[in-house]
């Protein structure tokens, strides 16, 4: 029992602490192996499908060696110490951020280390170590403080910067936070209530003085009644001075080398006078054993299930910002580049900071899209790559991710603002480049699948079951005017200055109307005919024409209206993968 | 002089030297240049949602309003945009309140005030030939250079007002200035292809290298370009070309050196994109 | 908030079509600072050819071979007509200016004559006309053998090539129309190079590629065998748009004999050419323009002596001010008058039109009827200084002038002298305008 904390000891079986021990901990070693098996099995992009498993592997062992024995070596000490340790991409973007998640990362490594660890690390380390001495008490409290504190200001700083954009459901971090709560919690409680209990009084006494009768050892309750808190009901402050003494003098005789004063704990001490009154209802229901129950079990379940819970970044993210630090990003394979998409996956915080920053994140707020947001975009990636997108069954959610992949911009900003390192630019193209593949491809590529009277048809005989709200008046105001094309004399300026039609002289890259020949179709009433058109959709929205109509029509808006409207109207008419 | 600069999505990710070059220049003219949190200039969306678009556009210009800027921006297709939007709020009464609304959520508003400049006409117009002929100290004699505006700074007219649409010639005017000679080029006015390369990337293709064949032809050393989509179309048109090609030369660049900058606050030998690059 | 654009101006012209762009080109010759609104309309229909005075009488369809005799006619029998009303002298100038300018602008006209010439039209047709763009002169010069019949030479064996595809222009309708006057007239057809899949093809676009030297070195090579003894060779107009001087020039030297143009029919690349060319010439000279937007208001200030503009189309509107003000909005095609229950108005001010007394009147009962209709001499009156008249008889307001074809008294589509009363008008008004600003500033 090298790892548990001497209370566990004198409390726990040994055997169902040990065997629950090596249980989570076993699980959880899995659990890393399976979560970190998936950065060589889950391939996003077109080209990670075209790299086996060994040669990944290979790419990782390649580039192990090379970081670790090359000129880079430095650089990646310096990663691990600036990028890793001290957040430094966290702390150029968002500072108050950075000081919460320092907190925590602080506050849970230093639990870890002096508390958990107590047997193996601190009292080797300080021959003195005795849990309920000062300074323990106080830094126990202190480090379980700060985790809390670098928690609330996490969730602060979440409601300050809210930005109206959706973020990220997430139901296994919200749990897994209310678990890492609870551990906090009852670690508080338990300590609390042991100050302030009189058997856990009475059993030291016994262990330590050979008695439990309350009248030998009224002396020494009343030292610790007083001075340590703990709550006795059958004595009443003040005490005579010469009870007080005797007291001081078998306290230092029985009880001074392993108590200090437990004022320091300024959380568990604070608790305890709280739980003053109900102490001797908790005595009576043992509440030290199943306090530790729960604070030890709740340990056991929060290493059991940590891979499998988004706090796996805490082991992602570091592994991902090393990845980085160990090569120049064009130096990646194809090998390399896919387990590199696989890790980001994993190592997204959810912390919504790019998505606050996205460049289309006014569009996404506009057309109630998340998956314009980069953080969605992300774990939507990742569903299409495992699978799950497809296997949802829902067509419109993978339309959605596909409106979202093919309106960014490629602006870079989210790769320069996560904290976690990740390149989502090349994420995105890989994306993309899967939705492609799914069937789900830009509309400038899923519309022209199908010739534009195809498409006529396919609008007339959806007629009667589509009630969707006409988007004319929003959407394309001109197109739905007669007065805007009405005026058009066929004169054919428009189609001799178009360049677009000019230059469409091969039969792989040729249009099938002009431009004028759109207008035509528009007086001619059938709008319908246009929308699947290549001219509309291969217009390059140069305005030649726009420009030069001697009757000042507005040729190249309505072409654009022309695609915003068919975007809708033929999405609403296609069904997943039949055109492709 | 001071206006809040716009730089789009292109210049950050894929053209950092034009980004670097325009600061520059602009610093050693005077020009103050204010950072503003802007968005995507809304192009994307105008094939989705007409809407969509101008909201994302007027949110830029009512950032740049509550900063009592006026908003300069070096991409063509941004300064299209932007002006677009304008126009659209301004003959859509219904529109203008839905959009309202929308930026309302943010406590901003759009009310016109702010104007949108293309960098060139800034150049040529505002600060002025003549101080930028005072501020040549080394021009860039004897060369030869195709001026590509990019069309959504000449159309349509009436949105732009940016120059005679058919017979533009601030960029040449602004290219004399260097010292280097504007070529005259049958193709000049055409599309470089860009926006069609999602669509139809074989005709895009054919359509840029036309334009190029053609400055080739006309004499040109380079491509002078005022446009981060014409800039790297051009290049990427001809990077897998067997034929010898001619480079793309910013503006900036190209008055910057006239300047006497120093090559390096050029952006003259930056990488072609700092995030794949880091 | 910054970025303030100039807005006040010497001169204002209204409209861009022939006579538009004719006052603007006339007042920046002159020193004039100008804007001008408006779109190229009523050029991108324009076949290139510049009519000066073709028919006189219009009911008779009379043609003459000198413009400059008919004008001596027109003035004697119709003095009010707009053309009787300038000097012959000055209409000459004002030609030679013009297409000068659009020589420059690379455009080039062959050298203006005193009589007019025969041009081939694409159906086949002769057309009279005054000035001939260079790249079509060969054509009429052959046909100035073809209507002499004293002269001893016949015309010239002639070539007419055509292309697949090109729906606007064939070469076989216009040989079969002409084979009795012209029998050494022939015809072929050729793919053009580089468009070979391409099912229909369009001027424009020929026209630009041509532009290239190496598209034009294979459709010599394509014409060359197919020549025989022809000593002429006759193409649609698709040498080239803003370079057709090079392109046709090139074409003869390939060919190694005279090589024409036809104007297509509009609109197309004659339109096109000109467009480029005027507006090139307006940017050269410094003219401010305003396409795609239009006068919605003008006013007049008396005490300052400006005129101001409201325009329309410019996002957020945009107010101009001009010293003087031409107004060359055309007819009812270019919306300068607009015809209502009431009768015809001119759209911005509302001035009064002379028009027939009642709508019954407007046209002849036979709509062929060769003597025209009354509502085509429909129109604003002016005094004689080019200033239209309001309901007193009075000028307008005056700086206000008016010019091209919105003038009443004139039927210029039957007469043939569109461009030249645009060119005309435009010349002599300026000069009265230049005259009222300069006795104005003192
Ligand atoms: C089919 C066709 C064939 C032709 N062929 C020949 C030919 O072979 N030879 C030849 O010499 N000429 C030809 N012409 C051209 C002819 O010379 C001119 O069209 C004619 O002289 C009228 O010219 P205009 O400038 O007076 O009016 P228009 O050409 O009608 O121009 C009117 C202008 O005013 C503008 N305008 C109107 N209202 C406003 C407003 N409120 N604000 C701003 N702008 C306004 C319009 O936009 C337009 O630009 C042809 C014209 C046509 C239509
Ligand atoms: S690259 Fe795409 S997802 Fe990332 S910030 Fe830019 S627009 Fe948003
Ligand atoms: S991608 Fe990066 S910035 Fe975005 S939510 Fe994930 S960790 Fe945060
Ligand atoms: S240029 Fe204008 S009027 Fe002519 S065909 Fe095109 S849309 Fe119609
Ligand atoms: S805007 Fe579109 S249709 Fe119009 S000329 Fe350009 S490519 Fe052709």
């Amino acid at each position: 029992m090298a790892l548990a904390a001497t209370s566990v000891k004198k409390t726990m079986p040994h055997t169902l602490f040990h065997t629950a021990l090596y249980a989570s901990l076993a699980l959880c070693v899995l659990g890393l192996l399976w979560r970190s098996s998936a950065w060589f099995r889950v391939r996003v992009g077109p080209d990670a499908r075209a790299v086996t498993l060994s040669q990944r592997l290979g790419a990782l062992l390649r580039g192990t060696a090379t970081a670790l024995f090359g000129a880079r070596v430095l650089h990646i000490l310096g990663a691990c110490f600036l990028d890793v340790l001290l957040l430094r991409r966290l702390f150029a973007r968002e500072k108050p951020r950075w000081l919460g998640h320092l907190l925590i990362l602080a506050g849970f490594t230093l639990l870890l280390l002096m508390h958990a660890f107590e047997a193996l690390v601190t009292v080797k380390l300080f021959p003195g170590y005795e849990s309920t001495l000062a300074p323990y008490l106080f830094l126990r409290n202190l480090f379980g403080a700060m985790v809390v504190a670098g928690i609330a200001l996490l969730y602060f700083e979440r409601w300050r910067r809210r930005t109206g954009l959706v973020s990220v459901r997430r139901p296994m971090a919200a749990a897994f936070a209310v678990l890492l709560g609870f551990v906090l919690a009852t670690g508080y409680l338990l300590e609390a209530h042991k100050i302030a209990s009189p058997q856990a009084f009475y059993r030291m006494a016994k262990r330590y003085s050979g008695t439990t009768d309350p009248g030998e050892l009224m002396p020494l309750r009343a030292v610790w009644a007083s001075e340590f808190g703990v709550a006795f009901d059958d004595l009443k402050e003040p005490f005579a001075s010469n009870v007080m003494e005797r007291g001081r003098q078998m306290h230092d005789a029985d009880c001074a080398g392993c108590h200090a004063k437990p004022a320091s704990a300024f959380v568990s001490y604070p608790v305890s006078r709280l739980l003053a009154p109900v102490t001797a209802l908790l005595d009576k229901g043992r509440a030290d054993i199943w306090l530790l129950y729960l604070h030890v079990f709740a340990c056991f379940l929060g290493l059991a299930t940590l891979p499998f819970t988004r706090f796996f970044h805490a082991v992602a993210v570091p592994i991902s910002l090393l990845v980085n630090a160990s090569a120049p990003n064009r130096a990646f394979s194809a090998a390399g580049r896919a387990s590199r998409r696989a890790l980001a996956l994993d190592a997204c915080l959810r912390c919504g900071i790019c998505d606050a920053h996205c460049s289309v994140a006014p569009l996404a707020r506009h057309l109630g899209n998340p998956y314009l947001l980069p953080s969605h975009k992300l774990v939507a990636t990742g569903a299409l790559a495992n699978g799950r997108l497809l296997r949802s069954g829902r067509e419109s959610d993978g339309f959605r991710v596909a409106e979202g992949a093919f309106l960014c911009t490629d602006c870079g900003r989210c790769t320069n603002d996560c904290p976690a390192g990740l390149d989502l630019e090349d994420l995105w193209q890989a994306g993309r480049g899967d939705l492609a593949a799914a069937g789900l491809p830009a509309p400038a590529q899923w519309v022209r699948a199908l010739p534009a009277l195809a498409w006529a048809e396919a609008l007339e005989a959806a007629a009667g079951q589509h009630t969707a709200t006409d988007p004319d008046a929003s959407c394309a105001p001109l197109s739905a005017d007669r007065r805007s094309f009405s005026r058009c004399v066929q004169c054919q300026t428009c189609t001799n200055v178009c360049p677009v039609v000019a230059q469409s002289i091969a039969a792989d890259h040729r249009v099938d109307l002009t431009p004028q020949k759109v207008m035509n179709l528009l007086r001619l009433g059938l709008r319908d005919l246009t929308l699947g058109s290549r001219m509309v959709w291969d217009c390059a929205t140069c305005y030649q024409c726009q420009e030069n109509c001697p009757e000042g029509l507005r040729v190249t808006d309505i072409m654009c209206e022309l695609r915003a409207l068919a975007a809708h109207r033929l999405g609403a008419v296609r069904s997943w993968k039949a055109p492709s | 002089m001071k206006y809040a600069l716009f730089l789009g999505c292109k210049i950050p990710s894929r053209l950092p030297a034009y980004e670097l070059s325009t600061r520059a220049v602009l610093l050693r003219l005077g020009v103050t240049l204010v950072d503003l949190e802007f968005n995507c200039c809304g192009y994307p969306a105008r094939n989705v949602s007409r809407e969509a678009f101008v909201v994302a556009a007027a949110r830029n210009l009512a950032i740049a309003e509550r900063a009592g800027l006026d908003v300069l921006t070096p991409c063509t297709c941004c300064f299209g945009s932007l002006r677009h939007a304008i126009s659209f709020l301004e003959e859509d009464p219904e529109l203008r309140s839905r959009v309202s609304q929308a930026l309302a959520v943010e406590g901003i508003a759009w009310s016109g005030k702010t104007e949108v400049e293309h960098l060139l006409p800034v150049l040529a117009r505002t600060i002025g030939v003549d101080a930028l002929g005072a501020a040549v100290r080394a021009p860039r004699a004897g060369l030869r250079v195709a001026a590509q505006y990019g069309c959504h700074a000449l159309r349509p007219s009436n949105v732009a007002r940016f120059d005679n649409p058919l017979a533009p010639t601030t960029f040449e005017t602004l290219i004399r200035l260097t010292g280097a000679t504007p070529v005259d080029w049958p193709r000049q006015l055409d599309c470089c292809g860009d926006p069609l390369h999602e669509s139809n990337a074989p005709l895009s293709e054919h359509i840029a290298r036309a334009k190029i064949a053609d400055a080739k032809a006309s004499g040109a050393e380079a491509m002078c370009t005022a446009c981060p989509h014409c800039h790297l179309r051009f290049d990427s048109a001809q990077a897998g070309s067997p034929k010898p090609s001619i480079r793309s030369l910013l503006y900036t660049q190209l008055l910057g050196l006239a300047m006497g900058l120093d090559e390096k606050s050029l952006g003259l030998e930056c990488p072609e994109s700092p995030i794949r690059g880091r | 908030m910054t970025g303030e654009r100039r807005n006040s101006f010497d001169v204002a012209v209204i409209g861009a079509g022939m006579a538009g762009m004719a006052a603007a080109l006339f007042a920046a010759q002159r020193g004039l600072s100008c804007i001008q609104v408006g779109s190229g309309g009523g050029v991108l229909f324009a076949s290139g050819l510049l009519d000066l005075l073709a028919v006189h009488p219009a009911a008779e369809g009379r043609q003459w071979q000198s413009p400059f005799a008919a004008l001596a006619a027109l003035a004697r029998e119709q003095p009010d007509h707009p053309l009787a009303r300038v000097d012959p002298a000055s209409i000459r100038t004002a030609f030679e200016t013009f297409v000068t300018a659009l020589g420059e602008a690379g455009l080039a006209y062959a050298p203006l004559d005193e009589r007019n010439r025969k041009v081939l039209t694409s159906i086949g047709t002769l057309k009279t006309t005054f000035g001939v763009p260079l790249s079509m002169v060969a054509g009429a010069n052959a046909l100035d053998a073809l209507d002499a019949p004293n002269t001893p030479n016949t015309p010239p064996r002639c070539l007419l090539v055509d292309f697949r595809g090109l729906r606007e222009f064939s070469a076989r309708q216009i040989a079969t129309t002409l084979a009795d006057r012209w029998p050494g007239l022939c015809h072929g057809r050729i793919e053009f190079p580089g468009f070979e899949d391409v099912p229909e093809l369009y001027a424009a676009h020929l026209a630009r590629a041509l532009e290239t030297g190496e598209t034009r070195d294979r459709t010599i090579a394509l014409i060359r065998p197919m020549l025989g003894d022809a000593q002429l060779v006759g193409l649609p107009t698709v040498l080239g748009l803003g370079r057709c001087r090079e392109v046709h020039a090139a074409f003869e030297a390939g060919l190694g004999v005279p090589v024409f143009e036809i104007p297509t029919m509009p609109t197309s690349v004659p339109g096109l050419r000109l467009l480029g060319a005027l507006e090139t010439v307006m940017s050269a000279r410094g003219v401010r323009r305003r396409r795609l937007a239009s006068v919605r208001a003008l006013a007049f200030d008396a005490n300052t002596g400006t005129a101001t503009l409201d325009l329309d189309g410019v996002p957020g509107g945009e107010r101009v001010s001009a010293r003087a003000v031409v107004l060359a909005t055309g007819r009812f095609s270019g919306r300068g008058l607009t015809a209502d229950r009431g009768g015809v108005r001119e759209s911005i001010l509302g001035l009064p039109v002379h028009q027939p007394a009642s709508r019954e009147a407007w046209h002849q009962r036979d709509f062929l009827d060769p003597s025209g209709h009354a509502i085509n001499r429909a129109g604003l009156r002016t005094d004689d200084a080019w200033r239209p008249l309001d309901m007193s008889g009075k000028p307008a307001w005056p700086r206000l002038f008016a010019v091209g074809s919105i003038l009443a008294d004139q039927d210029w589509m039957r007469s043939k002298c569109g461009s030249g009363l645009a060119i005309a008008t435009a010349w002599a008004a300026m000069q009265q305008l230049a005259d009222q600003l300069h006795g104005n500033t003192g």
